[in-house]
């Protein structure tokens, strides 16, 4: 009788030890931010990875004016560009691990100082446009340049409304409207942000390098 | 994952990105001085792409911890999109 009772109170003791190892996994498992969001960063992704073979298709076919074209750019703004994405990006990183360790004010601080950094951004792409506009070249110059001006003002697009997006997740962070157990808003305007400076990661080589 | 471990390879993955970006950049300088061909160049510079889109998947979007299909529709993405790029300016 004894022994019956032992192993079914093992038996019990397994199947909790099951069930939290399968909590675990599921939490561990969890997808940061809302689902609608997710689908939205995969519909972007779709209709920039149609630009960026458009743009490989056309350089195919008009080698010598996209050599050309190419060589009128300021690579170097292109470098300042991605560094400054890359590490905005890191800094909301940094923000959200402040958020999940409950520290707002803090993690509302990185977030402007990740904005402050995209704005170096937006400064050296409107002085390219104008240094190309002084050169004479617009949109209608040629097809590289109206592929140029196209994809990269698109992607402009998106950083200013990555930037809203940042200011609007910092407001709510600084007037304590996230917690820790309630930090999806939060969570989907990082992974937006994220996947801005991911399709400039491909955009740079494209038009810049290769 | 701790909190202290998660900021430490967020650092460190910022600093592999910004390598990986001035790598890229500049490594047309060094192939051309050692009279290499166009395709080993592009084929550098688009596997970068990759390496840096893995970091940002994992490490800044927390993919890594996230349910597999999600990583992988994301993966697959700086996978095969490089790879479409090279095809068409390599073939």
């Amino acid at each position: 009788m004894n022994s019956a009772v032992n192993v079914a109170t093992e038996n019990i003791v397994v199947e909790r030890d099951l069930t939290k190892t399968k909590d675990t996994a599921m939490e561990t498992k969890r997808l940061p931010g809302d689902l609608a969001m997710w689908f939205f960063i995969l519909a972007e992704l779709t209709v920039f990875a149609i630009f960026f073979i458009g743009f490989a298709v056309a350089e195919q076919l008009n080698t010598e004016m996209f050599t050309q074209g190419k060589a009128k750019l300021h690579q170097i703004s292109g470098l300042i560009n991605t560094l400054t994405l890359i590490t905005s990006s890191y800094f909301v990183a940094l923000a959200l691990h402040k958020m999940h360790q409950g520290f707002g004010n803090q993690s509302a601080r990185l977030l402007l100082v990740a904005k402050l950094i995209a704005c170096v951004y937006i400064g050296v792409k409107i002085w390219e446009y104008l240094s190309l506009f002084e050169q004479g070249i617009d949109i209608e110059t040629n097809t590289f340049f109206t592929l140029y001006f196209m994809i990269t003002f698109f992607h402009l697009m998106h950083v200013l409304l990555g930037m809203v997006i940042l200011a609007f997740i910092a407001l709510k962070t600084a007037k304590n409207e996230y917690s820790v157990s309630n930090i999806s808003g939060f969570e989907s305007g990082a992974s937006y942000w994220h996947m801005v400076d991911m399709l400039w990661i491909i955009l740079f080589p494209l038009i810049y390098i290769i | 994952m701790n909190i202290t471990d998660t900021n430490k390879k967020n650092t460190l993955s910022w600093l592999w990105l910004l390598a990986l970006t001035v790598i890229s950049t500049y490594v047309n300088l060094f192939l051309s001085f050692f009279n290499m061909q166009k395709s080993l160049f592009i084929s550098i510079v688009l596997f970068i792409v990759f390496l840096k889109g893995q970091q940002i998947i994992d490490v800044f979007m927390e993919l890594k911890q996230a349910p597999k299909l999600w990583r992988r529709l994301l993966m697959a993405y700086v996978i095969l999109l490089p790879i479409i790029i090279g095809l068409i300016y390599l073939v």
